[in-house]
C-alpha cells in the first residue's frame, strides 16, 4: 500500500514523478529566475516571493531550480546536512546524554555515526499544503514508538531543508498557523521541537520560496514583508514566446528523458557560472558612493527600517557576481547593479495604499 | 446504452472524448445542471476507457484524511508497522476523478486536489507520516453556475471545459426519455459495437498523438487568439494545442486542420475569455504585436528575441479561432467563468474556528475553550501507548526506591488513565470548525445623478479601509453600484486588496437609479455568502433612497415631475416604491443587516432615505460629505 501503484504510461509523462522540466528552457520570467538565481549565489538575500497570475509557470521554475543548485557537502548521512559537528546545539547533547539515556538506554538523536564528508545536491524540499506541524517540525519516531516503546526523534522537513531551500505554493493557501512557525524558524535559523518529554533544537537555516496568485487568496503583508525579494510575474504576450513555450511542453511531455538530455549542456553552463559567482562574491566591493545612493533610494521610498537597503544591495552584489566574467576579483558594484535589482528588493516594502493609483513598481521606477 | 444514445450533451461528449486520447489535458469541466444527463455521461465515460481503469467519485464532504491518505491505524497496531493507506487522490491515479458540484467542493479540498493535480503526485507529510503517491488523474467535473463559481485556480487546471451545456430543446429531451425507457435495464454494463469501436479508436488515436504535426502559424493563431480574448496565463495555449493535435488523432489527420482548431477553440479558449475580441482589423495593416501595454520585464524579453515578421497565414488562423469562439458563446462573454463576478470568492485558505461552522479537522490543542474531538485523541494516543507503559513502569519501579524520581523524567504534565490507555497532553485533539469570515459588508453604492461621483469616491475610501481590516477580522466586502436600467457587481465578495483596486479603477457613474435592483443583488450576494459558510451580511445603502427604475428595468417619474405632479403620483412610480417596501421587508426577514447612509444635502432631502433605512430594518445614518473614517465608524456601530 505505502509504495506507488503504476501509472499508465499516457499519463506518466505528463508529470513524470522524477523529472521536472529543465530550467534553462523556461521561457521568459526572467525577474523570478534572477531573483531565485541569485538566492542560490547567496542565501543571506532572504528568499524570494513569486506573485503572479496562473498558468504562467511560478511552480514549474521554482521546481526546476533543484536541477541546476550546486553540491554541497555534509557529515555522511547527517539528517540535518551539516557540515561540522560543532553544528550540534548545546541543548541537544545535553538532552542527549543525560535525560535521553537515562530513560531508554537510546539517544534521541541519532548522531553521525563517521566524520567523512559527503556530496549531496542543495536540498529543496517542496511543502505540501496538507502538511502538519508535527511533520514540518519534526516528531518522536512513530514507528520506533509502536515497535519497541523507543523514544526516538524523526527530523521533519525543516530538518531536510537545512541550508537549502524550502518551497511553498500557494503560500498565500497555506494555514497561518503553520506560516507562523515557518517564519519564526526561517528568521532564527533553528527550529525548537518539544514533544514526549524530548526537547531537541537543531539548525534550520534555508531560504524561504513562496508562490501564489493574489486573486486566490490575499498574503498576509507581514508574510510578504519577510521575503528577500518580491517578483511578479505576468501572462507572456509575446506570440513567439507563447509559441516556444507550447513546443516546448508538448517536446516535454512527450519524452521527457529526450528533452532534459538536449538541455543538458545548457544546464551544465548555468550551473557553472552559479558556482562561479558564488566563488567571487566575497570578492565583489560596494564601493561607498553607491551604498549611498541605495540608501537615499530608500528614504526617497520612506522605506521603514534596514532591511531595504540591506536586501537591495545583497541582491546587487549577487547580481554583479552572477554577471562578472573575470576569473577573480576584485568587483565593483555599480548603481546599474543597484537598479537592476532595487524594483524585486523594494516594491513589496512601500506602504501600502491599497487603492493608490500609482502602482509601487511605478513608484520604484520614479525614484529611481 | 450507446455513446450516441445520450442526446444532447454533445460537446461534453467531444470534450471527453478528447481526454480519453490525451490524458495530460487534466480534465473535462462541464456546467451542468441537475437532470441534464450528467451521471450517465460519467458512466459512459468510464465505459470508454481501458478495462481496469479507476474510476474514483469524490464526495462532496470528503475530509482531508480521506483525501489524501494517512495512516492506516488497524495495519499499524496490529503489525506494529507504518502502514499508508492511500487517499482517494491516489487511488485515481491512472484514471478519473469524478466530481459533481466542482463549485460546491470545501476549500480546502479544492486547494488538495490542485496541488495533487500540479505535481501528478499526492504527497503526504502529516501526522508523523511522510508519503508520496503518484496521482496522475483525469478530473471530470460539473458545476451549477448558480450555485457560485469554481475556484479560478482549479479551473485553470482543467484543460476542457464546456460552459454551456445544453440540451434544452424539447425534441432532444423527449429523445432522451424515450431512449431511456427503451434502454434494458444494466444495459451500460452490456458492451456494444459501437462502444467497442469507440475505444479502438480512441487506442488508434492515442498511438498516433505523438507523430501529428502542428505548424509554427497554427500555434501562433492560437496565441494571438488567446491574446485577443484575454485569456489569463499561459497554459491554454498549451491545452489548446493538445486539444487540436487530439481531435486530429481522433479523426485520423496527421496534421492539425481548422476543423480541430475550431474544436480546440470551443473547449479550451472561449471559455476561458474574459473578453471579446475587438473589431476586425484591415487586412491591410500588420497585425498588431502586443494587445496590451507590455510590461517592462517583456519588454526586456522582447529586446533580447526580436520579434521575426509575422507571416501571412496567421492572422486568418488567428480569425478562424475567433470566429469559432464567438460561434460557440451564445450570450455575452460575461456568462464565462473566469468573466463573471457572481460569487467569486477571494479565499484565504481555511479560516478555522473554535466553536461554529462545519467540523473540518482535528488539531492538536488545548482543551480549555475547544471540543474535544475523542477518536482523533484516542488515535494520537495509541501507537505511545507501548512506549510510555514502558516508561511508566520504570518510574514506578524508580519510584519504589528509596529517592523521588527527579522531574525532569517525569512524563510531560500527568499521564491520566483513561481505563487502560495513556493520554498527555500532546495527544489531546481538539475540533476546528470552519468559519469562513466574520461578516460580508456590502456597499450598495448610488452612482446615478450628479452626486455619484462623490458618493463613489467615498465609498471607494471606505473599502480600502474595511478591506485594511479585513485580514483582522476575516471579514469580506463587495461593492454594487446601480445606475441607468441595472445593478452591477463592481466587487465580488472579497479579502483581497490586489483584487479591489483592479476592479475599482473605472467606475461608472450617471442615469437613473434602480435602487430595488441593487437591493436584490445584495441580497443576492447574502444568501450566496452564506452557503459558502459567511452567516451574516450588512449591505451598506449609499443613496438618496429616491429609487426611480424598477426591477425590471421599467422607469418611474424623476423628482421632478413628481413635485409638478404634486400629491397625485404616477402609477408606475408607486409600483417602484411598493417593490422596494416589498423588497426591503423580505431582506429584513432573512436576517440581513443593513445601514443606510443618507447622501443627500440636507435641503432637497424629503425622507426617502430614513424611510428607506426603516423598511430595511436598518440603522439610518446622514452624512452629506461623509469621510471614509466616518463610514467605516457608523457601519462599526451597527456590527
Amino acid at each position: 500500500m505505502s509504495t506507488h501503484s503504476t501509472p499508465h504510461a499516457e499519463l506518466n509523462a505528463l508529470n513524470a514523478l522524477n523529472t521536472s522540466f529543465p530550467f534553462t528552457a523556461i521561457v521568459g520570467q526572467e525577474e523570478m529566475k534572477l531573483c531565485l538565481l541569485l538566492n542560490v549565489i547567496d542565501p543571506r538575500i532572504g528568499g524570494v516571493m513569486v506573485m503572479g497570475h496562473r498558468g504562467t509557470g511560478k511552480s514549474t521554475t521554482v521546481r526546476a531550480l533543484a536541477d541546476v543548485l550546486p553540491a554541497i557537502k555534509r557529515i555522511e548521512g547527517d539528517v540535518y546536512n551539516r557540515e561540522t559537528v560543532d553544528d550540534v546545539d548545546q541543548k541537544q547533547r545535553r538532552q542527549t546524554t543525560d535525560d535521553g539515556r537515562r530513560q531508554d538506554g537510546s539517544s534521541i538523536v541519532r548522531r553521525p555515526s563517521s566524520q567523512k564528508l559527503e556530496k549531496i545536491p542543495v536540498p529543496v524540499v517542496d511543502l505540501p499544503l496538507g502538511a502538519t506541524e508535527d511533520r514540518v517540525c519534526g516528531t518522536i519516531d512513530i514507528e520506533a514508538a509502536l515497535t519497541r516503546g523507543e523514544k526516538r526523534f524523526a527530523p521533519g522537513l525543516l530538518a531536510q531543508a537545512n541550508r537549502g531551500f524550502l518551497y511553498i505554493d500557494e503560500v498565500n493557501l497555506l494555514d497561518d498557523h503553520l506560516v507562523d512557525v515557518l517564519l519564526d524558524v526561517a528568521a532564527s535559523g533553528w527550529n525548537v521541537v518539544e514533544r514526549e518529554g524530548i526537547s531537541i533544537k537543531h539548525p534550520a537555516r534555508f531560504v524561504l520560496v513562496g508562490s501564489g496568485n493574489p486573486e486566490e487568496g490575499e498574503l498576509r503583508p507581514q508574510l510578504l514583508d519577510r521575503f528577500g525579494l518580491h517578483a511578479r510575474i505576468t501572462t507572456i504576450t509575446n506570440v513567439q514566446e507563447r509559441v516556444e513555450i507550447v513546443k516546448r511542453r508538448r517536446a516535454f511531455d512527450e519524452n521527457p528523458a529526450a528533452f532534459m538530455q538536449m538541455w543538458e549542456p545548457q544546464q551544465q553552463q548555468l550551473r557553472k557560472r552559479i558556482v562561479h559567482a558564488q566563488k567571487i562574491l566575497h570578492e565583489v566591493v560596494m564601493p561607498d558612493d553607491v551604498l549611498l545612493r541605495a540608501a537615499e533610494l530608500c528614504m526617497k521610498l520612506g522605506i521603514d527600517g534596514h532591511r531595504g537597503e540591506l536586501t537591495v544591495t545583497r541582491a546587487a552584489c549577487a547580481y554583479a557576481a552572477f554577471q562578472s566574467k573575470a576569473a577573480h576579483g576584485p568587483i565593483d558594484v555599480k548603481y546599474d547593479d543597484v537598479k537592476v535589482m532595487a524594483t524585486a528588493a523594494l516594491r513589496h516594502r512601500l506602504r501600502r495604499d491599497p487603492l493608490e493609483i500609482v502602482d509601487s513598481d511605478e513608484r520604484v521606477a520614479r525614484a529611481l | 446504452m450507446n455513446w450516441s444514445d445520450i442526446v444532447g450533451l454533445d460537446s461534453a461528449k467531444q470534450a471527453l472524448l478528447l481526454l480519453a486520447v490525451d490524458p495530460s489535458l487534466g480534465g473535462v469541466a462541464m456546467a451542468a445542471a441537475v437532470g441534464s444527463g450528467k451521471s450517465t455521461l460519467a458512466r459512459a465515460f468510464a465505459a470508454l476507457l481501458p478495462d481496469g481503469t479507476p474510476f474514483v467519485e469524490l464526495p462532496l464532504n470528503i475530509t482531508e484524511d480521506r483525501l489524501i491518505g494517512g495512516l492506516n491505524l488497524e495495519a499499524a497496531l496490529a503489525t506494529g508497522q507504518r502502514v499508508v493507506e492511500q487517499g482517494l487522490l491516489a487511488k485515481a491515479d491512472g484514471g478519473v476523478l469524478n466530481v459533481d458540484g466542482l463549485n460546491l467542493l470545501d476549500d480546502a479540498v479544492v486547494t488538495q486536489v490542485m496541488d495533487a493535480m500540479s505535481r501528478g503526485e499526492v504527497r503526504i507529510e502529516r501526522e508523523g507520516l511522510s508519503a508520496v503517491h503518484a496521482a496522475h488523474f483525469m478530473l471530470m467535473g460539473t458545476y451549477d453556475s448558480n450555485d457560485g463559481n469554481v475556484r479560478g485556480g482549479l479551473l485553470d487546471r482543467i484543460g476542457l471545459i464546456v460552459p454551456f451545456v445544453s440540451n434544452g430543446d424539447t425534441q432532444a429531451r423527449a429523445e432522451v426519455v424515450r431512449r431511456n425507457i427503451a434502454a434494458p435495464l444494466n444495459s451500460l454494463e452490456q458492451e456494444t459495437d459501437e462502444m467497442a469501436m469507440l475505444r479502438g479508436m480512441i487506442g488508434f488515436a492515442r498511438e498516433q498523438l505523438s507523430s501529428i504535426t502542428i505548424s509554427d502559424e497554427q500555434l501562433e493563431g492560437i496565441a494571438q487568439a488567446a491574446l485577443s480574448l484575454g485569456v489569463e496565463g499561459n497554459r491554454a495555449d498549451v491545452f489548446a494545442a493538445k486539444a487540436a493535435l487530439a481531435h486530429a488523432a481522433l479523426s485520423g489527420r496527421d496534421a492539425v486542420d481548422d476543423e480541430d482548431l475550431q474544436a480546440a477553440a470551443k473547449l479550451v479558449l472561449m471559455p476561458r475569455a474574459t473578453r471579446l475580441p475587438e473589431p476586425e482589423q484591415q487586412p491591410d495593416q500588420p497585425p498588431p504585436q502586443q494587445e496590451q501595454q507590455p510590461k517592462p520585464e517583456q519588454q526586456q524579453q522582447d529586446e533580447d528575441t526580436p520579434e521575426p515578421p509575422q507571416p501571412e497565414a496567421q492572422p486568418q488562423i488567428e480569425e478562424l479561432l475567433l470566429s469559432a469562439v464567438e460561434a460557440a458563446l451564445p450570450g455575452d462573454v460575461l456568462n464565462l467563468p473566469f468573466t463573471s463576478r457572481r460569487g467569486k470568492s477571494g479565499s484565504r485558505g481555511v479560516q478555522l474556528n473554535d466553536k461554529r461552522g462545519k467540523f473540518v479537522r482535528a488539531v492538536q490543542g488545548e482543551m480549555r475553550g475547544h471540543k474535544l474531538a475523542l477518536l482523533p485523541t484516542l488515535l494520537a494516543a495509541a501507537p505511545w501507548q507501548k512506549m510510555r507503559r514502558e516508561t511508566e513502569d520504570g518510574r514506578r519501579k524508580t519510584a519504589g526506591d528509596e529517592r523521588p524520581t527527579p522531574s525532569l523524567n517525569r512524563p510531560p504534565s500527568s499521564v491520566s488513565r483513561l481505563s487502560s490507555v495513556l493520554i498527555t497532553k500532546e495527544d489531546i485533539r481538539v475540533k476546528k470548525f470552519r468559519d469562513k469570515a466574520g461578516t460580508l459588508f456590502v456597499f450598495v453604492v448610488d452612482a446615478s445623478g450628479s452626486m455619484a461621483l462623490n458618493r463613489m469616491r467615498q465609498a471607494k475610501g471606505a473599502v480600502a479601509r474595511l478591506l485594511q481590516n479585513a485580514y483582522v477580522h476575516r471579514d469580506r466586502v463587495a461593492l454594487v453600484s446601480f445606475r441607468g436600467q441595472q445593478a452591477q457587481v463592481l466587487l465580488a465578495p472579497s479579502q483581497s486588496v490586489e483584487q479591489a483596486k483592479r476592479e475599482l479603477d473605472v467606475l461608472p457613474t450617471g442615469g437613473g437609479t434602480p435602487l430595488a435592483s441593487a437591493l436584490m443583488l445584495g441580497w443576492d450576494m447574502a444568501q450566496q455568502s452564506r452557503r459558502k459558510g459567511i452567516p451574516n451580511t450588512t449591505l451598506i445603502v449609499m443613496t438618496d433612497g429616491r429609487g426611480n427604475v424598477g426591477i425590471s428595468g421599467e422607469r418611474g417619474a424623476g423628482g421632478k415631475e413628481r413635485l409638478a405632479a404634486g400629491g397625485q403620483q404616477p402609477t408606475a412610480k408607486q409600483q417602484i416604491e411598493d417593490e422596494l417596501k416589498q423588497l426591503s421587508a423580505l431582506i429584513a426577514a432573512d436576517g440581513v443587516g443593513a445601514v443606510v447612509i443618507d447622501t443627500q444635502a440636507n435641503y432637497l432631502s424629503r425622507g426617502e432615505a430614513p424611510r428607506l433605512a426603516k423598511w430595511l430594518d436598518g440603522r439610518y445614518v446622514y452624512l452629506p460629505n461623509a469621510k471614509a473614517g466616518q463610514i467605516v465608524a457608523a457601519i462599526d456601530g451597527a456590527g
